[in-house]
């Protein structure tokens, strides 16, 4: 077991860990199958088990006190070297006790729903506070959470040999599309959970939550050059999803990403003009604004986007929307993990900062109203404000007119992920997949560079937006403070100046 | 890990041979954990929590299947297996799918020491006057802190198993500590910082005094407030020891025995070969007493030993775990890492860059203009290409001295490059976390800015 530096503060982002040997899906839930019994009309613990927890909780003096259960399972395929290497399932289950006084959160959780246990963990959490006992409201009966995801076949309920056959499928195609093609890697992952949110103002409901992950990496070697390729996709939708975005698009996108690299220049040096690619660049949003506009960095002054609402912070063709309510994406929960109804939220509006996304203690320390932003890993987490899938309202340009009005600069056609510095505001971005733009077309590959830049003035830059409005396919992991949750990102094809290429051409500059 | 864990571990495993299971293996970990941080002169959160987990490999035939709970009560272990069983039919049938004949019950005279109890003694109380006394110093040891992105402190203590059907039984039990601060300061244009400073160790009495780390952070916050970009161009650039620790820590994904069977990394073709510069020794030392990921036996109960990866800049050896040596006609080198939700990987214990003997003052003192990078961004090391691009931030060296700090810039090379480039090495060894390294200088990267 290795743990590194003990302080995760970063804000990253990517594509689910493709070649990490080790690769463990966090210590999140996930279901699968076999559980036919789970539905969300019914509550993981019983009313009057809720009320003696939220009582215990709230036994020391908190003001506000939540209970998040969860019972879920994971299954997950793994295909390499032709073969599938692994099948794993896993099941857990849990409750995480809040309670919470002032700004002062104490959190507790155990495995299990052990009755004894559960009382222990209360009494933990309650341990933040020394004062009189607070008062749990009345809870009006158990409700089940309308899903704004549609599922029509349940993962759970297809044969695993048919799962299987997704990777198989994908695998034949990497190999048969080019003879380069050295190594294809490939992961099913499906995940299941209920998860029963009760709290002391009287909220008590049971949500379910299924996902669903398809991804292929490819690595092909030619005239001595080695490169990668990613291609992935899925979300909160039923296994008829990969009907239509089939593993033969996704490992065909993987194996032409890797090929085309082969024999790239190096990528050049300093600042340049770049045009984003629409759908997953969208993590040019999420780092580069979005982690500043969560209300806990607002609340301690610590973004730097602190009292700025009502002021420009971006180039007046920036609508940037943070949407929880979209079908099927990574992002979309019916509720947030507070038990709040998420929403569809303007963050900046031509330019302008518009608010932030709140949960609800940050929301009664700021006078404020909770967003539905209340997200959190699983329930050995507690909730922080986070994004659920954001983007960038479509513009006016048309794509070809924007790699057009380009005489010399950096096309940006794929990412591995992104990290910002919320206090300073620098972030970076890691190009999967670029080229040159000369002459307004696009023209030779060039290796993976980083681009480097400063939120609001990389906003400020953006001089054309497109009208190819785009979300990802579906595989964007977010990590804050330490804890990851699934989102989505969409931007369109976008003209950026002045942006850092970290290259090692300097030729080129 | 108690008794009745276990008699469970030994059931599931019998089970498993039971329903059909050619060998089986648990691997098990009990975790206790609490987190305190503060703000405004209170604790802002405390966490406590104590887990248990675990995690099923079995050997159906060829096959493999694996799978996790937390759910360990009786009832629930038979519908368990059965499950990672059946799960098992469905993958493909593998010739090296088998239980490392290795594996070794019992003590060993040299295990390290990797538990103290002052450590699983700490409270909340001790974790709360740490982190509030950490603020304090923060916020009043400069006026341009003006608040903190997060202090605090936590304790954590583990328990783990490794049960199998060839007999194994293995247990082990850690310790750690770790206390951080980051100050927020800011300039006179508004303009922000926050450099967090920390430690974290296996043994109390090994740990720096909160107040020297929230003394060091805020001087390193302080230091760092009006950070500009520089213009581009190749220069030396001199890694901290915290640079140096992630850089190695990348480089290893290098030498996974699996990336390098697959070609899956930029030296594959290079074991025995120079690939680094004389004054690069890389060494991975899992015995060694009170280091915070040290342990007698690896995720799959083989013994570990010391392992010296680059010597002296010569490639000596790749990691494996013992699926992936048996594929690539290798010895396992007990390099398997895992949780109990995971099956085993392939990584490293206590990751050390061997220190040399120049001082990091004489280090920068050499360098007429160059990069000293104090921070970095973004992925690192991509091990399969072997191409490096990072932002970074730090401070500008002018004739043998750091100037002004620097961010919103990135540094960038080919691996082979970098490695064979380190014309320096420091005497400055970092001891903190679970890799130590010390300075280290390249002799020309690419500085990406204006």
């Amino acid at each position: 077991m290795k743990r590194e530096t003990g302080i995760n503060r970063r804000e990253f982002m990517k594509a689910t860990a493709a070649l990490s040997a080790a690769s463990t899906i966090s210590s999140a839930l996930w279901s699968s199958a076999a559980n036919a019994a789970m539905t969300p009309d019914n509550p993981l613990l019983d009313e009057t088990l809720v009320k003696k927890l939220l009582e215990a909780a709230m036994s020391r003096g908190a003001e506000y006190a939540d209970i998040f259960a969860e019972d879920g399972a994971l299954s997950r395929l793994k295909l390499d070297e032709k073969k599938i290497r692994s099948a794993q399932t896993g099941m857990t289950r849990g409750v995480g006790v809040r309670a919470v006084i002032g700004q002062k959160v104490g959190y507790a959780y155990c495995e299990g729903f052990d009755e004894k246990a559960l009382l222990e963990t209360a009494k933990s959490a309650a341990y933040i506070a020394a004062e009189k006992p607070g008062t749990v409201g009345k809870i009006n009966g158990h409700s089940k959470c309308p899903s704004i995801n549609i599922v029509e076949i349940n993962p759970g309920d297809v044969a695993a040999a048919k799962r299987a056959d997704l990777l198989f499928r994908g695998n034949e195609t990497a190999f048969a599309h080019d003879s380069r093609v050295s190594q294809v890697i490939g992961a099913y992952i499906d995940t299941d959970r209920l998860v029963t949110i009760a709290s002391s103002e009287g909220i008590f409901v049971t949500d379910r939550r299924l996902m669903q992950t398809l991804y292929f990496y490819v690595i092909a070697e030619g005239g001595g050059d080695r490169r990668t390729g990613f291609s992935g996709g899925g979300g909160r939708v039923g296994f008829e999803f990969y009907d239509k975005a089939t593993p033969e698009h996704f490992a065909k996108e993987a194996a032409r990403q890797a090929v085309a690299q082969i024999g790239a220049l190096d990528a050049p040096v300093g600042e340049q003009t770049v045009v984003l690619s629409n759908g997953w660049s969208g993590i040019l949003l999420h780092e580069a604004i979005g982690h500043g506009l969560e209300a806990d960095f607002i609340r301690k002054g610590t973004s730097l986007y602190t009292g700025k609402v009502g002021q420009k912070v971006a180039s007046e063709l920036c609508t940037v929307i943070d949407d929880g309510r979209i079908p099927g994406r990574r992002g979309s929960i019916s509720v947030d993990d507070e038990g709040t109804l998420t929403q569809k939220k303007v963050l900046i509006e031509k330019g302008v900062l518009k608010g932030f996304m709140f949960d609800k203690l940050n929301a009664k320390l700021m006078k404020e109203k909770t967003t539905g932003s209340g997200r959190r890993e699983s329930f050995r987490h507690y909730v922080m404000p986070r994004m659920t899938n954001t983007f960038l309202a479509p513009g006016q340009s048309d794509p070809a007119d924007i790699i057009k009005s380009v005489k010399k600069g950096f096309y940006a056609k794929n990412f591995g992920g992104g990290q910002v510095n919320i206090t300073n505001g620098n972030f970076v971005f890691e190009v999967a997949e670029g080229y040159l733009i000369e002459n307004g077309e696009i023209t030779k590959p060039v290796k993976g560079a980083t681009l480097i830049g400063v939120g609001p003035e990389v906003l400020k830059h953006v001089s054309m937006v497109g009208n190819d409005a785009e979300l990802d396919p579906g595989i964007g992991t977010c990590g804050k403070n330490g804890q990851s949750v699934p989102v989505g990102v969409g931007l369109p094809h976008v003209r950026i100046e002045n942006l850092t290429v970290g290259g090692t051409d300097r030729g080129k500059n | 890990m108690d008794k009745k864990s276990i008699e469970i571990a030994k059931k599931c495993v019998d089970l498993s041979l039971k329903m059909g299971a050619r060998q089986a293996e648990v691997y098990m970990e009990n975790g206790r954990n609490m987190e305190v941080t503060a703000r405004d002169g209170e604790v802002e959160t405390l966490k406590q929590a104590e887990s248990l987990g675990m995690g099923l490999r079995v050997f159906t035939g060829k096959r493999l299947g694996f799978g996790y709970t937390s759910d360990l009560s009786e009832g629930g272990l038979k519908d368990f297996v059965k499950k990672i069983i059946d799960m098992s039919r469905v993958t493909s049938e593998d010739e090296f799918n088998n239980l490392p004949s290795e594996s070794v019950s019992g003590d060993r005279p040299d295990a390290p020491k990797t538990y103290d109890e002052k450590v699983a003694a700490l409270t909340p109380e001790w974790a709360s006057k740490a982190a509030i006394e950490m603020e304090k110093i923060c916020l009043g040891s400069d006026p341009r802190i003006k608040t903190i992105d997060d202090v605090g402190a936590g304790v954590y203590v583990s328990d783990t198993a490794v049960v199998n059907s060839l007999g194994l039984e293995d247990t082990g039990r850690s310790t750690y500590v770790q206390v951080y601060a980051g100050p927020v300061g800011a300039d006179k244009a508004g303009n922000s910082q926050v450099v967090y400073y920390w430690d974290e160790r296996c043994f109390f009495e090994d740990m720096m005094s909160p107040e020297r780390i929230a003394k060091e952070a805020a001087k390193r916050t302080v230091d760092s407030l009006g950070a500009d970009k520089i213009p581009s161009g190749n220069m030396p650039v001199v890694f901290s020891p915290e640079m140096t620790k992630g850089f190695i820590n990348g480089l290893i994904g290098a030498v996974n025995g699996d990336m390098v069977f697959k070609k899956a990394s930029f030296l594959s073709d290079k074991l025995g070969q120079k690939i680094a510069s004389d004054k690069f020794t890389l060494i991975d030392d899992p015995l060694r007493d009170r280091g915070t990921a040290s342990s007698a036996f690896d995720g799959e109960g083989v013994p570990k030993r010391k392992l010296a990866i680059i010597d002296k800049g010569v490639c000596k050896l790749f990691l494996y775990d013992a699926y992936t040596a048996a594929k690539a006609g290798a010895k396992t080198t007990g390099s398997a890492v895992r949780g109990y939700s995971s099956l085993p990987g392939i990584g490293t214990s206590n990751l050390i860059l061997q220190a040399g003997d120049a001082s990091p003052e004489a280090i920068i003192g050499e360098v007429q203009y160059g990069l000293y990078v104090t921070h970095m961004m973004g992925r690192g090391v991509d091990t399969v290409t072997g191409d490096f691009s990072r932002g970074a931030n730090g401070f500008l060296i002018e004739n043998g001295k750091l100037t002004k700090p620097v961010q919103e810039v990135t540094v960038a090379a080919h691996m082979n490059d970098m490695l064979t480039g380190i014309d320096a090495v420091g005497d400055d060894m970092d001891l903190r976390g679970s890799t130590w390294a010390p300075t280290i200088r390249f002799a020309k990267l690419t500085v990406s800015g204006k």
